[in-house]
């Protein structure tokens, strides 16, 4: 046994030496992190400069208010520091009798020249509630949308606010009359022992997709990230003979089952790193109460189970290979399993309560990722279903680790050409 | 005394092929075995059984008086046909990973490293990974990592196969030096002066039968004293078509010369043709008797190992 936890603590700290690890459970976090901070301040920094825009309003109604409105914008832009946007500033253009095609043109020059920096056509028949003309907004910088926001608003009030008056109707009657009511999502109310009810529970996007996700995430990451060191380390202890010296000093059972041991406590590391940063996120966001023990709990069992039940597969399989492109279509077909039991638990988030849910969460492949979604998510399914979806790959798991380790056994001494399914399944039998 | 090494009547077939075929062995303690044979021909299956990495289908082996099981493994140094240490893992680490996996503790381990860097002069490379290494300075510490955890039977597979002479002699030198302390040394080779010079027994096996055993004085007399050494002006050129004339074996300069009759008729015949300088009666080499078993095969041989 003392062997088995040396060879699983060199598995465990060649694996968190990897560029990979490193990558994923520290570099990860932090460059997103980073990219984030960066787009909020670049976000920022770019609405500094004053916008001037040439209106040609054709409604001779509209340019007024846009006015008015820019006014008001600059106004609280100055008061506030410029830290809600640009200062806006519209120039009135005169159409006289020229087409809008002639005046496209020669605005367009204007804003190629930088004395403006985009325009807006505003043709008369905005103001027909029947006609489906838009307003057309002309920039040699599209994807800059602070500006085209504010007008796309300001235009839609203003527009409205006219057609409202001409058809002698009061606006603010209107908006109070079609105000929307309210909807709010809540957990069920539940009676305590004292006889007391306690309040439901506002169910936010954090509850409903957050939690969910992330476990669903974490798990398939604490799995994957594993799988390619273990594939690596057994083609390389293969190909330079090192599997023949260890396997002169140790059983191929104690060999197998030091790898297994060390890549479950990474995965685990990499597990607790993360729910970490979990829980201090939801703190940071006031939300104490969506810490859950008993989910990680049922999280690390579940992951305990698809550890060894992959990590075993991708173990056999690439014991059976002679060197890495072997290995990569040997094990296509098990990665593809692991990929899609995770795809197919998306589906679950839709619906956990659904017969397909409970079915998904009953096949061993699928089980650690469908249970756990339908664990995170309020009621949670009947504890008997998690027990028997639990036994089930629990049992699963066993088989196929005794599987995998027969087909370890003579896969570590075989050379040359992978072998075919038939013949690994003459394997376990042998 | 019982014998390091007890092989009784073991067979071992793949799937058709008959890798080994009733194979009787003993080595005796403390001694320099040597394990010849061309490639395919069973050695490195009998080591894997003697190792317990493979079982034989019949037979019995015993090793150091027990029968093999995990556990008495951890008194076998095994080194592998060519590599077998982690290219990125850092010398004295690697060293130690594989003393422990022979049950050794650490503190066990790190005087026998010390000892064994200092003697192979790698001390200033204990720090460094293995990748970072020529060659020779990792077959150097490949050979360390077989008997860092003081084996009492050290099983080599090609142990100095691509050294350069220095290294050679200098992994000799620990070989002799483990066999004074005790160690019974096992190692295959395919180069017969060493095993000549090195070994106080071998063994040859061929198409997995048994066709040499004993000392190399007893294999000699075995195969004879029908071996002749010439050097004359006529050379190579001469010898074809002498009476009595079974093979030649050509150095340039020298040849040597299997005979099938007298040898002083031979040298007779030689005199009438051409200038002798050099006439000699000699054992054969065991390379003249490696290859004289093996030779009408040289096809076969050609068939890649079986694992």
């Amino acid at each position: 046994m003392r062997r088995v936890f040396t060879i699983a603590q060199t598995e465990f700290l060649a694996l968190v030496r990897t560029k990979f690890f490193i990558i994923g459970i520290v570099a990860m976090p932090v460059l997103m992190g980073g990219l984030f901070a960066f787009m909020g301040y670049a976000g920022k920094q770019v609405d500094h400069k004053d916008r001037t825009f040439a209106v040609v309003d054709r409604t001779g109604a509209l340019f007024e208010p846009v006015e008015a409105a820019a006014l008001a914008n600059n106004a609280e832009v100055a008061a506030t520091g410029a830290s809600t946007g640009p200062k806006v500033f519209p120039t009135r253009i005169d159409p006289g009798a020229k087409t809008d095609e002639e005046l496209t043109v020669e605005l367009s020059d204007r804003v190629r020249k930088e004395e403006i920096f985009a325009f807006v056509l505003l043709p008369a028949e905005l103001m027909d509630p029947d006609s489906k003309l838009p307003i057309l907004y002309y920039s040699q910088n599209t994807s800059y949308e602070r500006l085209s926001d504010w007008l796309r608003t300001t235009l839609r009030d203003a527009i409205q606010e006219v057609r409202f008056s001409r058809a002698g109707v009061d606006r603010t009657l209107v908006s109070k009359l079609s105000a929307r009511a309210d909807f709010s999502t809540f957990s069920l109310v539940e009676k305590r022992a004292d006889g007391t009810v306690s309040a439901a529970r506002e169910v936010d996007e954090i509850e409903q997709f957050g939690i969910p996700f992330f476990f669903l995430i974490l798990m398939f990451m604490a799995v994957m990230t594993t799988a390619q060191h273990l594939i690596n380390t057994i083609i390389e202890e293969k190909m330079s003979k090192i599997s023949e010296v260890l396997l002169g000093s140790v059983t191929p059972f104690q060999l197998m089952a030091g790898k297994l041991l060390g890549i479950v406590s990474v995965s685990f590391l990499l597990s607790f790193v993360y729910l970490g940063g979990g829980v201090y996120a939801l703190l940071q966001m006031g939300r104490p109460d969506l810490i859950n023990p008993v989910l990680v709990g049922w999280f690390l069992l579940f992951l305990v189970c698809a550890a060894l039940m992959f990590g075993s597969v991708f173990q056999a399989l690439s014991s059976a290979c002679s060197d890495l492109k072997d290995a990569q279509s040997m094990l296509q077909p098990a990665m593809m399993i692991l990929i899609a039991s995770y795809v197919v638990s998306v589906l679950v988030i839709r619906a956990p309560d659904s017969t397909m849910a409970t079915v998904l969460s009953m096949i061993p492949m699928v089980a650690p990722f469908a249970m756990m979604i339908r664990l995170t998510m309020p009621p949670g399914p009947p504890m008997w279903e998690v027990l028997l979806g639990l036994s089930i790959l629990a049992a699963s798991t066993v088989v196929v680790v005794w599987a995998a380790g027969r087909i370890f056994r003579v896969g570590l001494l075989m050379q040359g050409k992978p072998p075919n399914l038939p013949e690994l399944l003459r394997w376990v039998r042998r | 005394m019982t014998p390091a090494i007890a092989i009784r009547s073991v067979r071992k077939q793949f799937g058709a092929y008959l890798a080994v075929n009733d194979l009787t062995l003993d080595v005796p303690e403390g001694s320099i075995y040597g394990f010849i044979g061309p490639n395919g021909s069973g050695k490195t299956t009998t080591i894997r059984m003697v190792m317990n990495i493979i079982l034989p289908d019949a037979g019995d082996i015993r090793v150091l008086g027990q029968p093999v099981t995990s556990s008495s493994r951890d008194d076998i140094g095994y080194l592998p046909e060519e590599r077998g240490l982690y290219k990125k893992m850092q010398v004295r680490r690697l060293l130690r990973y594989y003393g422990q996996l022979k049950g050794r503790s650490i503190a066990d381990l790190d005087p026998v490293i010390k000892h064994w860097l200092d003697r192979l002069r790698l001390t200033e490379w204990a720090d460094k990974r293995i990748d970072q290494l020529s060659k020779g300075m990792a077959q150097k510490v490949q050979f360390i990592s077989a008997i860092v955890a003081q084996p009492k039977l050290l099983i080599l597979d090609e142990p100095f196969s691509g050294l350069d002479p220095v290294n050679a002699e200098s992994l000799r030198d620990a070989v002799f030096e483990l066999r004074r302390s005790g160690t019974t040394v096992v190692f295959s080779t395919h180069d017969m002066s060493t095993a000549e010079k090195m070994c106080d027994r071998i063994f040859m096996i061929f198409r997995g039968n048994k066709v040499l055993d004993g000392s190399l004085d007893e294999i000699q007399a075995q195969y004879g004293h029908d071996t002749v050494r010439v050097r004359t002006t006529g050379g190579a050129a001469i010898l074809q078509g002498l009476a009595g004339v079974e093979s030649v074996n050509d150095h340039g300069n020298v040849q040597d010369v299997r005979l099938a009759g007298d040898p002083q008729a031979f040298l007779r015949q030689l005199i009438e043709k051409t200038s002798v300088q050099q006439f000699e009666i000699t054992k054969p080499s065991l390379h003249d008797v490696f290859v004289r078993i093996a030779r009408p095969t040289a096809d076969e041989m050609r068939e890649p190992e079986v694992a």
